[in-house]
């Protein structure tokens, strides 16, 4: 059975510290785009951290969310693509093939999350920064999209090492830049055709929830929601 | 039939358009874009002589035309290498290129490499004198590349897998034994690759090179 | 068609049209000198290897991601290429106790502090006026043989007591070498300067638990936790470690969910954490924690013996803290009273408990009074040295007292070495860090970043950064000598061990000193483990010393009047820079804030109400004013904040701190008054009353992350 690439996120662990988002910054070749480009809305976080402050001071609540390509099963953004650069591989993942992506950008208007970027200029590092780049991740040029991969390029790695040791995969063995950052461990990620696998269980918590599940979109992704502190479940 | 003039203008104008456009953009002077700034200090070229940014803009409208058609230059090696006449000593390819068996990259040898045999042997011949020459120095040779996709192409190949899969060298880069300086004796376009993996029930999605 | 297919044709047409023309566009291409590979390194392969994260003092372990790549680079005089072992990636060190395998956002940045674009690469001479920061290149040989003839000219003189150094915190063996270098010399002791530093809560450890260390809480174990200011699973002490503890006290554990309460008058991401958030008055926090005492003393929950030497510290203790009733707390904090009762009530029933100190509720005049409290409470609460409790590792010497820089400038040294400090940033305007400096005849900076302070340097002798050079970190976990890690690759530039150079200057002084060690890695292997069991002698004996009277409340000073200056000033570590040490990152400039989602900005925090009352809408630049200055930057609406402060992050603002963090934003530290910890002479960076005016619509400076879904989070809240 071939791999079904999933995560989970437990928001009752996230501290909204965005280890994950420099992570993805540091293995994935995205580039800062500056002040001016920020502002203009064109800064890339393939990972981000959302915040939702409730309530008046002093009764205030505030909940963070990371959210990444949800890697849905009915993405919008692979119906739109004229050139099939995005599109569904068999292990659930859905790709972006850079060299197909003509830069058209319909995918990043179909995504209801919000979490595809577009190269707008040529990235720029700054020499010497540009020896941190990752080998094993393309750096992508003036108009392509691009976005989470899952780390595409580490599941590559993984699946190349159980391949040439000939055993199989153990859960948890694996994991992408953000799973591996994050302090709290709030990020689970792991094979959802497993269904022992701590990505599967989580996926089947009754504190799991799917984002915009009602566009059937049908995201990968199961939100835990953070619970509330009451006096029975701490004895 | 014979084309029209005005639909042979048509044909000549747009593709033109096209071209210049896709090459401007892929060139350096769509960098506007960059660090505000920074662009004042970060212009121009730094103390190595090379340009003090890295971007995945072509240097040059014209690197970014010949990029598109894939035209590449021959590789000019800086010295006439010759594979047959190591391979004839009984020299194998992971000798030299160490990495093919371990990880992606085959890797082209440093002089340290060559001397590990040519502090001992054929010692007297010029070609192996000015290597020892540049080493002594501490300098390196600058091999050039002979194989290679463009960045575009954003191929991420790997070559232990395909070793352990069986391929043979000679597949993707020719038999060696028969030329001295590498050639590129092989096309390695797209339908190259999938024919193979095809044939061999390997993953055709894209996903498993374009990444 | 012709024999020429379509596709050819328009290839061919296209090449031979615009090839010509286009040609001019870019730049040469070099010839460029090649390098031999010093490095053994299978291409494409990575190896890890480990090292320790400098840039705060928590010193996590992480191993980096080594890769080969053409680096560009110095040889024998001579630029070129050459292939070598490159750090590509840092992750936490599945070994380390700090770590545990993880990382915070700081940590995964700090590779780019060795792949800086504005690294200083090699020796620099001043050649402009101090603080210009106008510097030319000078050789290794010429650079120390500078400092050399100062230290001679010194020791001539007989005034070996005018050398002196500041340094940020650094691992224990690079300090100690340091300092022996200096006492070899006669020189006076090095001097560690943190802005946002914890010398209060060191100074009341001492007094409450015989031990100078920063505290941790064993969170994985605990079921509840309070947290006074302290924003520990961000910016605080050692948040990787408190993280991953974090994430098993929520989770971790079947059926039990511990409960974390913070208490903070300017919510920090620990708060947004919470369960529950308590607004406090600011500098008032001691008397919260003793009133929850007081509670549980007059409920019988716990008896005012359990406490110990902590509650012997606090004046009133064994009296039962008659003072502190929860009617009387209100009053002081402004926390009710019947939730004063229900908190303690919590706290006393939930063991394993313990409670937090740290951050800006130690930054008042009041500053130990708070520490102490908290201690006498964790003792209270039987939480000291327990599992699920407070850990106070062993001892380690005290902090300099009383804020060693602020002496060390006053006496006016001859000869200033400074280690990556920055202090004409980040000191309290009243220190005149600047003025001081000018009069300093001889400054020598090892930074490796020309920042405010080095630009007052003549000589600047760039370190290696930490994956090129022997670092250490402090001891952590059950093993008790420093943790130690070799170089992750070759120096990229023309830079050298700041040690090293200290012991070469010390080999090429006129009177060479006597028994230091060959180079720091030779001392590293030697010392790592000998050390800690020296260090304890001397601190043990001033762990007595610090013994004060027993503490007693005393109202917070506050500068400016409450009718001119109505709003408390809150600057906070920003979760991005801490105290702006690290704004030269450009992955944390454009890394968003958690709470505001800011970047590459610096913006006010003001409560929606008083917004609406000062006319204040998002982005507006309001001018906040204390007595001691004004400063201008846009306002963010956020309700975390109380009606009567606003909040600023601490790190932007930089004059002169590479391109990324030049001339960005406002310092907040730059208009705080000088009002200190009375205790310990601590920087009250809290202790600041401003007036806040609209002063125009947003310029834009203010820029938020664009990107969200449009669902709220809660519309599930199973469990």
């Amino acid at each position: 059975m071939p791999y079904r690439w999933g995560m989970a996120v437990d928001a009752d662990r996230c501290t909204g510290c965005e280890a994950c988002v420099t992570a993805c910054h540091a293995e994935n070749n995205i580039p800062t785009v500056g002040p001016e480009q920020a502002a203009r809305g064109r800064a890339m976080h393939w990972m981000r951290v959302e915040r939702y402050v409730e309530g008046d001071f002093p009764d205030v609540r505030v909940k963070f969310r990371p959210v990444l390509c949800q890697q849905c099963d009915a993405a919008p953004c692979e119906a739109v693509c004229p050139t099939y650069a995005s599109h569904h591989t068999e292990e659930g993942l859905n790709a972006q093939v850079y060299n197909r992506c003509i830069g058209t950008r319909y995918c990043g208007n179909a995504c209801a999350y919000n979490v595809r970027f577009f190269n707008f200029f040529n990235p720029v590092w700054e020499k010497p920064l540009n020896l941190q780049l990752n080998p094993d991740v393309s750096v992508r040029g003036v108009g392509i999209m691009e976005k989470c991969t899952f780390c595409v390029q580490r599941i590559k790695a993984a699946k190349t090492v159980v391949k040439a040791e000939g055993r199989a995969l153990r859960d948890g063995e694996l994991q992408p830049a953000c799973a591996q950052a994050c302090p709290t461990s709030a990020i689970v990620f792991g094979d959802l055709n497993d269904p022992e696998s701590r990505v599967s269980r989580l996926a089947r918590s009754p504190r799991g929830s799917k984002l915009l599940e009602e566009t059937g979109a049908e995201p990968k992704i199961t939100y835990l929601a953070k619970l509330a502190w009451d006096e029975s479940d701490a004895r | 039939m014979p084309p029209s003039r005005s639909s042979l203008a048509a044909r000549l104008i747009l593709p033109l358009a096209f071209v210049v456009l896709a090459a401007t953009m892929a060139c350096g002077v769509a960098n506007s874009g960059g660090l505000a700034g920074v662009q004042e200090r970060a212009s121009g070229v730094s103390r190595w002589g090379t340009p003090a940014v890295f971007t995945p803009a072509h240097a040059s409208a014209g690197a970014a035309i010949r990029a598109f058609f894939g035209l590449r230059a021959e590789a000019r090696q800086p010295i006439d290498f010759s594979h047959r006449l190591h391979l004839d000593m009984g020299a194998a390819c992971t000798d030299c290129h160490a990495g093919v068996e371990q990880g992606p990259v085959a890797g082209l040898p440093s002089v340290s490499t060559c001397l590990i045999c040519h502090s001992q042997i054929a010692t007297d011949r010029p070609t192996i004198q000015h290597i020892t020459a540049l080493a002594e120095q501490g300098l390196d040779l600058q091999w050039q590349r002979v194989y290679g996709w463009p960045r575009e192409a954003h191929v991420r190949f790997e070559h232990a897998p395909h070793g352990r899969a069986g391929v043979d060298c000679a597949t993707c880069h020719g038999n060696l034994a028969e030329q001295t300086v590498a050639v590129r004796a092989v096309d390695m376009d797209m339908a190259f690759c999938v024919n193979c993996h095809t044939a061999r029930q390997a993953s055709n999605d894209c996903l498993t090179c374009h990444y | 068609m012709s024999p020429l297919d379509r596709r050819q044709f328009i290839k061919v047409t296209a090449v031979t049209g615009t090839a010509a023309a286009l040609a001019a566009c870019g730049n040469p291409e070099h010839q460029i000198i090649r390098f031999i590979p010093e490095d053994d390194l299978v291409p494409g392969v990575a190896t890890w290897k480990p090292s320790y994260c400098p840039l705060c003092a928590a010193g996590c372990g992480v191993v980096a991601r080594v890769m080969e790549g053409d680096a560009e680079v110095f040889r024998n005089g001579q630029a070129g290429v050459m292939r070598m072992a490159l750090a590509k990636k840092l992750e936490g060190n599945p070994d380390d106790p700090v770590s545990r395998g993880k990382l915070c956002p700081r940590g995964q940045a700090a590779i780019q502090v060795t792949y800086h674009p504005d690294r200083v690469a090699e020796p620099l001479k001043r050649a402009g006026e101090r603080g210009e920061a106008r510097f030319v290149p000078i050789g290794w040989d010429e650079a120390l043989a500078e400092v050399v003839a100062q230290l001679d000219a010194l020791a001539a003189a007989g005034e070996t007591a005018g050398l002196a150094c500041v340094s940020r915190p650094r691992g224990p063996l690079r300090a100690a070498l340091v300092a022996r270098v200096l006492e070899g010399f006669g020189g006076r002791a090095p001097v560690a300067w943190e802005a946002m530093g914890d010398d209060v809560l060191r100074r009341a450890n001492g007094v409450s638990f015989g031990s100078h260390a920063m505290p941790m809480v064993d969170l994985a174990d605990s079921r509840y936790v309070m947290a006074f200011g302290a924003d520990f699973l961000g910016t605080w002490h050692a948040p990787v470690t408190f993280g991953v503890g974090y994430g098993r006290m929520r989770q971790g554990r079947p059926g039990v969910r511990g409960k974390l309460v913070q208490v903070e008058p300017r919510m920090s991401t620990t708060g947004a954490s919470a369960d529950e958030w308590v607004a406090i008055r600011p500098g008032t926090d001691g008397v919260l924690a003793l009133g929850l005492a007081h509670v549980m003393l007059a409920a019988g929950l716990r008896q005012a013996s359990d406490a110990g030497r902590a509650g012997a510290a606090i004046a009133g203790w064994s009296e039962g803290l008659s003072e502190y009733t929860p009617a009387r707390v209100e009053e002081i904090t402004g926390v009710a009273a019947a939730r004063v009762e229900r908190l303690a009530r919590e706290l006393a029933n939930h063991p394993p408990a313990a409670v937090l100190i740290g951050g800006p509720a130690l930054a008042h005049t009041n500053g130990l009074f708070h520490a102490l409290a908290v201690n006498a409470l964790n003792a209270l609460l039987g939480s000291v040295g327990q599992p699920g409790g407070l850990v106070v590792p062993p001892d380690v010497p005290a902090p300099a007292s009383p804020a060693g820089l602020a002496s060390l400038l006053e006496a006016a040294p001859t000869v200033l070495l400074l280690d990556e400090a920055n202090p004409v940033f980040d000191a309290p305007p009243s220190w005149r860090v600047a003025e001081r400096l000018r009069a300093i005849p001889f400054i020598v900076s090892f930074g490796s970043f020309i920042d405010e302070t080095s630009a007052f340097a003549d000589l600047i002798l760039p370190d290696h950064s930490f994956l090129e050079s022997w670092v250490d970190a402090p001891p952590a976990g059950s093993d008790s000598s420093p943790r130690v890690a070799g170089p992750v690759m070759r120096p990229l530039h023309r830079t050298r061990s700041m040690p090293d150079v200290l012991l070469d200057v010390s080999r090429r002084l006129a009177r060479p000193l006597a028994g230091l060690p060959e180079t720091f890695e030779a001392f590293v292997s030697a010392a790592a483990p000998a050390t800690p069991a020296s260090a304890s002698g001397p601190s043990r004996a001033r762990a007595t010393a610090d013994a004060p009277a027993a503490a007693a409340w005393a109202p917070p000073r506050f500068d400016g009047e409450a009718g001119e200056f109505p709003f408390h000033f809150l600057p906070y570590a920003s979760q991005n820079f801490l105290d702006g040490s690290l704004a030269h990152l450009p992955w944390l400039q454009e890394m968003p804030d958690p709470l505001t989602s800011g970047m590459w900005s610096s913006w006010v925090e003001v409560n929606p109400r008083t917004a609406e009352r000062l006319g204040i809408a998002q982005g507006d630049i309001v001018e906040v004013r204390s007595a001691h200055g004004v400063l201008r930057a846009p306002a963010v609406l956020l309700p975390s904040v109380g009606p009567d402060a606003v909040a600023m992050p601490v790190g932007q603002g930089h004059t002169e701190f590479t391109r990324y963090a030049s001339g960005r934003g406002v310092n907040p530290l730059a208009i705080l008054a000088p009002l200190t910890d009375e205790a310990t002479g601590m920087p009250a960076w809290s202790a600041t009353r401003v007036q806040i005016t609209r002063a125009g619509s947003g310029d834009g400076s203010l820029i938020l992350f664009a990107g969200a879904t449009r669902e709220r989070p809660d519309t599930h809240e199973g469990r």
